[in-house]
């Protein structure tokens, strides 16, 4: 059989991605407690010192492997449950209380932090290179004052899938109307640097029930950007039979294990006039609903589905191979980025047609459910 | 050295095939930048730029000179308008071969 496609899953890569990864809200952190976070094959030790920063270092004691997120916090450092040696936030060991001088080697591996948009970002990279706060996220003006509601927060397990999955979304068009039930009418890609960004314009599906994003009445324009290659800004222009809010939607995620990550997602509503801080609040977790609906949609996907190298596409599809090329640069070495992976790409899905054949789909669906509702006789009385 | 690595040289062939197939070079009427462009259908476009483009072109360097930067997803309308004249004058097939 010759003819058969050969389906290639390949082999994930050996190293976690270059760059900036999103590991919570910083007011999370804030509350003198050492914080453990899985990551990068790992565990990492979140906490804050007494200036009010917050430090990220490996979990694990360099002296025999005690257990840091349990420790404690003990002015400025963190403190192993074991033996109660004193890590500060630059990963040098401070103090042992029981020894006449702490060993020269006692350095352990440490997260570059920095907050940004109220979140906790660290620096990743295997060739331990100095943090690049040239691409960091934007700062986003108006977060955190008065002007937006506060962020919501939400982790999502995804204990058997790499997280390139979730990258792949940033091209497929297809699986708005399939997986979240939306008809996406106008999609685009560009990739450029270390950004790869995806807009669209869709309309929520009417024969779902509200399931999902598909409610007639629910009308996207969604700009999405990746800054690197785990934090994703989604600013969102939601039109809701008439009402219409700005809603910013960070999809961020922390890789695991070599076949593992957490899906973090934040969201925050901008204040719409006339309208009180609780309510506000109100419809900022509705939404935060609506998106871990279509998340967890797309999970479930993952969580089944087998990896493919060598995707086969048509037509309608977007530009996958070269979102890879672009995924790429994170990771090989710095030195070994080629242009091709940061060159500036832009691509036009034509939506025309797959939006034509859904619709007649959606008809026939509408049809079929008025004449089953036709057919089942009232039984309120019975 | 991919990181990702395929199990059949015919996956490194269809890397190849997806992003560099059919590109045809298209040179801007107005500045010195020229792109790769494939169409598979009228409202399909797919710009593959590579950096003396970049470089080449003015809109470009304008938003990049404005204090607030270039916003990625600002395209060249100069550069659309030449891809569009092109399609005109017929150097730009358009149409997918088995979907690339």
């Amino acid at each position: 059989m010759s003819d058969t496609r050969f389906l290639d899953q390949g082999a994930p890569p050996e190293r976690f991605a270059r760059g900036w990864h999103c590991l919570g809200l910083a007011k999370d952190f804030a509350d003198g407690k050492p914080h453990g976070i899985d990551g990068f094959g790992g565990k990492l030790v979140v906490w804050q010192d007494t200036q009010g920063n917050l430090n990220v270092l490996d979990g694990y004691c360099r002296h025999m492997g005690g257990d840091l997120t349990q420790g404690a916090v003990k002015g400025d450092e963190i403190a192993c449950p074991f033996h109660d040696w004193r890590w500060g936030g630059d990963g040098k060991c401070k103090a042992i209380p029981y020894a006449r001088r702490v060993p020269l080697r006692a350095r352990t591996q440490k997260y570059p932090a920095v907050v940004r948009n109220g979140q906790l970002m660290v620096w990743h990279d295997v060739e331990g290179s100095e943090a690049d706060h040239d691409v960091l996220p934007p700062e986003l003006a108006g977060v955190g004052t008065e002007a937006y509601t506060d962020w919501t927060w939400e982790v999502l397990d995804v204990p058997s899938a790499h997280c390139r999955e979730i990258i792949d979304n940033v091209v497929d068009m297809a699986h708005f109307f399939y997986i979240h039930f939306a008809f996406p009418t106008n999609f685009r890609n560009v990739f450029e640097g270390h950004v790869a960004t995806q807009f669209m314009e869709s309309t929520g599906r009417p024969d779902m029930d509200g399931a999902g994003y598909g409610d007639e009445g629910l009308v996207l324009k969604s700009e999405a950007s990746y800054f690197g290659p785990s934090y994703m800004i989604n600013w969102l222009h939601v039109d809701y039979k008439g009402f219409e809010t700005e809603v910013i939607l960070i999809n961020c995620h922390v890789p695991t294990g070599p076949n593992s990550f957490k899906l973090q997602y934040a969201l925050c509503v901008k204040k719409p006039e006339g309208v009180d801080d609780a309510t506000a609040d109100y419809i900022g977790k509705r939404y935060s609903e609506t998106f871990k609906e279509g998340f967890e949609q797309d999970v479930h996907i993952w969580l089944n589905k087998a990896p493919v190298q060598n995707p086969l596409l048509c037509e309608e599809d977007g530009p996958v191979y070269q979102l890879r090329r672009w995924y790429e640069q994170f990771y090989v070495d710095k030195a070994d980025v080629t242009p091709e992976m940061t060159d500036r790409f832009e691509f036009e899905v034509d939506t025309t047609k797959a939006n034509e054949y859904w619709r007649e789909e959606v008809a026939r669906n509408l049809a079929k459910k008025a004449e089953e509702d036709a057919a089942t006789p009232e039984t309120a009385d019975a | 050295m991919a990181s990702f690595i395929p199990s059949s040289a015919d996956t490194l062939e269809d890397m190849l095939l997806y992003t560099q197939a059919r590109l045809t070079q298209v040179a801007c009427l107005d500045c010195l930048a020229s792109v790769g462009v494939k169409k598979n259908s009228e409202h399909h476009t797919s710009i593959q730029w590579n950096a003396a483009a970049l470089e080449a072109c003015p809109e470009f360097a304008r938003w990049d000179a404005s204090p607030l930067g270039r916003e990625i997803h600002q395209g060249c309308a100069r550069l659309v308008a030449s891809i569009d004249a092109a399609v005109r004058e017929g150097h730009i097939d358009i149409g997918a071969e088995d979907g690339y």
